[in-house]
């Protein structure tokens, strides 16, 4: 009955797992990320993946992968480089996990079948199964430690999901070690088997055996007669010899069970009463289920995407990835996997260059590991979707939108991924998606009116043109009549300036030029000058600033009034969003 | 001389030659670098608030102070972006206590100790022409290079402290002392155009094929760079154009070239 109840569980977990990582996997061909991807089809992704495939297979590049799957993928060369500790633990999880895995889970299909006469309960088994536990006990207390000493002020991307799979993982092993010291201390653990090796349950009988287990097996018998006679247990190790001993060798080599038995003899009376052997293993193999069912749908289906992922790199190392050498197809299909490939470790956060500028706005969404969660909400529609309550729709959006377009492509995210994610590539395809959606950089979307179509909604808007203080800070040059006031339209900066110069000989022509915009700030009309193009389009070359006679901060101001803009306008902007 | 090198967010992902033609040229020159993990210069962020653009840079100058160093940077942008902070910092006493309580939150805190310096001053005055005369062994005689100064290096004078911003001289004495020559083009002060890729492509694009144009007009057959912003700029608009086209060098490369370097050392 309970065999059958646990293998239905386990043929249960083990359709779910299966049906979850089908549907995992075949988000890697159905998420788009990036306008190159938008009209990219499904056939097309599979093509591509069995075209590059083929490719590599057939060329050089095949002993890429096969180092990559050695250095980076077993070995981990990735994550070694950056976090020796963390490197460390994650090796000893790997490695005692797949050691209970092929040597205590899957005993039937893999020991009994190399070694022959495998019982579970005999040396050397017994040793190692507490080693392999141990090592992944290990593992994970040198993660929560290296977490602890990482500790950051940044906010760091995690899910309760992913803490509540680690809690599981430990649950497994606790309850694993409890059931091995339940199994060794129980008397009717003991009589269960006597029952059927030796033919008996009587006390009185099986005295000699119960002397022997009793002192050399750990098992806890409260009736037995102390102190134990030396002669009745070498009666009893006759008995052993023929009826237990094929089977079973001292436990005292189970080092984390055996003590652990010892702690728990003065319960054991109570635990065999209320059955503990049978409930500590519906636990213990529950646990394992449900890990197994749910594997797909946390952050460990990274042992799948992970590795994938590192191949992927060795066959295509990022650097190489540029926009020209790969179809849009696979590209697409890349950046679909690293959505599933980040293991939220935040490494790349403790590298990332704007950091800084992420803890002064207090804007996370300039990290790339929360960045990439965004890439993901984005894609699935749920993030043009989000309200925030007091700023109305989309705010998530454009707060995402604004750090993304702050980020430097500086590349160091990309280099110390310890999955080898092509970060760049995304970050470029994340701002592609969010200036389709209506959602491009300032200098984008301040050209959507012109300067007086600004200065005029500002007007009419009176939170803004009342926000005077803030400007000071935000623009104390422009908000100080001394900085531009010495201006005598000379017309200097407008003819040492690039921009005007070859707008004149475009039709990219600018709407004010440099002088006019310090006239309109003498005149007090700074909210005219906010959507200028001339300030939009200042390469800010300082010509200006060197020519001018009377030392006006012309460029100085210029970069104010973006800034100014930014804010202001962006406010204008945000309140019509929310409309 | 020692220095903290500042590569900035280019050069490493886009530019690795300038990295490596840099170390390899100052460690021939005896010129000792020291790496440490800076943030962004605050460029980028100068657009979206003043505030933060300088906690950004004024970060990167606590931790080269904190290690007793200068630093030393061979972007242009990176430059004028941490003397502008500097000078902010010194003129603002308002802005220098909201950094100060900023920088706290990691236990920085900045007092002005650390300077930044560009490569080419560096090269020119703290080297110096003469020594590099001096160690040049395979002069590139012949060579007609024009040089393209980069305008964070440049102006505004009284920041930059780098040269007559009207009439520089020093990228010209650099270039003599490889053997090259130097070429006079108009344009040679101009911008080239990269600041405003991302705002306006059209005219920034006509802004850079202009400055090549000229400068294949003036007969130089290089164009020399000291900016990663510049040279990828270059670089860029003549990979997809069938106008004729002039050959970029950055001038660590063309240096490490005439100081006898070999060519894989220098990223060519």
């Amino acid at each position: 009955m309970s065999t059958m109840l646990l293998q239905t569980a386990l043929d249960v977990s083990l359709v779910l797992c299966v049906l979850g990582l089908v549907w995992r996997v075949s988000a890697w061909f159905r998420v788009r990320i990036g306008p190159d991807a938008r009209d990219v089809t499904l056939s097309q992704r599979v093509a591509a993946l069995l075209h590059g495939a083929g490719a590599v297979l057939a060329s050089r590049r095949i002993f890429d992968v096969l180092r990559a799957c050695f250095l980076d993928v077993l070995l981990l060369r990735r994550l070694f480089a950056n976090e020796k500790l963390r490197w460390l633990a994650h090796l000893l999880i790997v490695v005692g996990f797949v050691l209970l895995l092929l040597m205590h889970a899957l005993a039937a299909v893999v020991t009994e079948k190399l070694f022959q006469g495998y019982q579970p309960t005999l040396a050397p088994y017994v040793f190692l199964r507490n080693l392999f536990g141990a090592i992944v006990f290990i593992g994970v207390a040198l993660l929560l430690v290296g977490r602890r000493r990482r500790r950051t002020d940044l906010a760091q991307v995690r899910r309760p999901i992913d803490a509540a799979f680690v809690a599981l993982l430990g649950f497994v092993l606790v309850t694993g070690f409890l059931l091995e010291a339940d199994k060794i201390a129980s008397p009717r653990a003991f009589y269960r088997m006597t029952e059927q090796f030796v033919g008996s349950t009587d006390p009185e009988k099986l005295e000699p055996l119960r002397a022997l287990w009793a002192s050399e097996f750990g098992v806890v018998f409260d009736d037995l007669k102390q102190p134990i006679d030396p002669r009745l247990i070498e009666t009893g190790r006759e008995l052993h010899r023929d009826a237990c001993a094929p089977c079973h060798t001292q436990p005292a080599s189970a080092f984390v069970s055996y003590p652990v038995a010892r702690m728990l003899a003065p319960a054991i009376g109570v635990l065999d009463q209320g059955r503990a052997d049978v409930w500590l293993l519906y636990l213990h193999a529950f646990a394992c289920f449900l890990g197994l069912a749910s594997l797909p749908f946390t952050l460990f289906f990274h042992v799948v995407s992970a590795p994938i992922s590192l191949l992927v790199n060795g066959a295509a190392p990022n650097r190489a990835s540029s926009a020209q050498e790969h179809s849009a197809a696979a590209r697409a299909s890349r950046r679909a996997l690293a959505l599933a490939a980040c293991v939220r470790c935040g490494i790349c956060d403790a590298h990332c260059s704007v950091a800084p500028l992420a803890r002064y706005f207090g804007n996370p969404g300039l990290l790339p590991a929360h960045k990439l969660v965004a890439s993901g909400e984005f894609a699935g529609g749920r993030l043009l979707r989000s309200r925030n309550e007091q700023d109305g729709l989309r705010y998530e959006a454009l707060r995402a939108a604004e750090a993304a377009f702050l980020c430097t492509d500086c590349g160091r995210c990309t280099s110390v991924c310890p999955v080898g994610l092509d970060l760049e590539d995304l970050w470029q395809a994340g701002r592609g998606d969010f200036a389709a959606a209506g959602l491009p950089a300032p200098a984008q979307w301040v050209r959507e009116r012109a300067a007086l179509a600004w200065a005029e909604s500002l007007e009419a808007d009176l939170v803004q043109s009342r926000a005077s203080e803030a400007d000071a800070t935000l623009a104390p040059l422009s908000a100080d009549r001394r900085s531009f006031s010495r201006c005598v339209q000379c017309q200097t900066c407008t003819n040492v300036c690039p921009v005007v110069a070859h707008s004149m000989h475009s039709d990219h022509g600018v709407d004010l030029t440099p002088q006019k915009v310090m006239n309109l700030l003498r005149l007090g009309l700074r909210d005219l000058t906010l959507g200028s193009r001339m300030v939009w389009d200042c390469a800010t070359c300082y010509q200006c600033q060197e020519h001018c006679p009377e030392g006006v901060r012309v460029a100085d101001i210029m970069c104010e009034l973006r800034a100014l803009a930014v804010r202001r306008l962006g406010a204008v902007r945000g309140v019509r969003e929310a409309a | 001389m020692k220095y903290a090198l500042f590569l900035g967010c280019k050069i490493p992902s886009r530019l690795p030659a300038y990295e490596a033609s840099t170390r390899a040229v100052l460690a021939h020159l005896g010129v000792t670098l020291v790496d440490l993990e800076f943030n962004c210069c605050g460029y980028p962020a100068r657009d979206v608030s003043r505030d933060a653009f300088v906690v950004a840079a004024a970060r990167n100058l606590t931790l080269a102070e904190r290690a007793g160093l200068d630093l030393l940077t061979p972007c242009s942008c990176c430059f004028g972006t941490l003397r502008h902070a500097i000078r902010f910092l010194d003129e603002d006493a308002p802005l220098r206590a909201r950094v100060a309580q900023a920088l706290a939150a990691e236990d920085l805190s900045w007092s002005g100790k650390a300077e930044v310096e560009h490569l080419l001053p560096l090269l020119a005055r703290r080297v110096g022409a003469a020594a590099l005369v001096t160690a040049v062994r395979t002069p590139r005689t012949g060579l007609r290079v024009a040089a393209q100064y980069g305008c964070h290096t440049l102006r505004p004078s009284n920041v930059s402290r780098f040269d007559n911003p009207l009439a520089p001289t020093t990228f010209e004495t650099l270039i003599r002392a490889t053997g090259a020559t130097p070429v006079d083009w108009p344009r040679r002060l101009d911008c080239c155009g990269d600041p405003l890729h991302e705002a306006n492509a059209p005219l920034s694009a006509h802004m850079t094929r202009t400055k090549i144009a000229d400068a294949l007009a003036s007969g130089a057959e290089v164009l020399c760079t000291a900016c990663p912003h510049c040279h990828l700029r270059f670089d860029a608009a003549q990979a997809d154009s069938s106008e004729p086209t002039i050959r970029t060098l950055l001038y660590t490369q063309l240096l490490g070239l005439a100081l006898g370097l070999p060519a894989g050392s220098l990223g060519l």
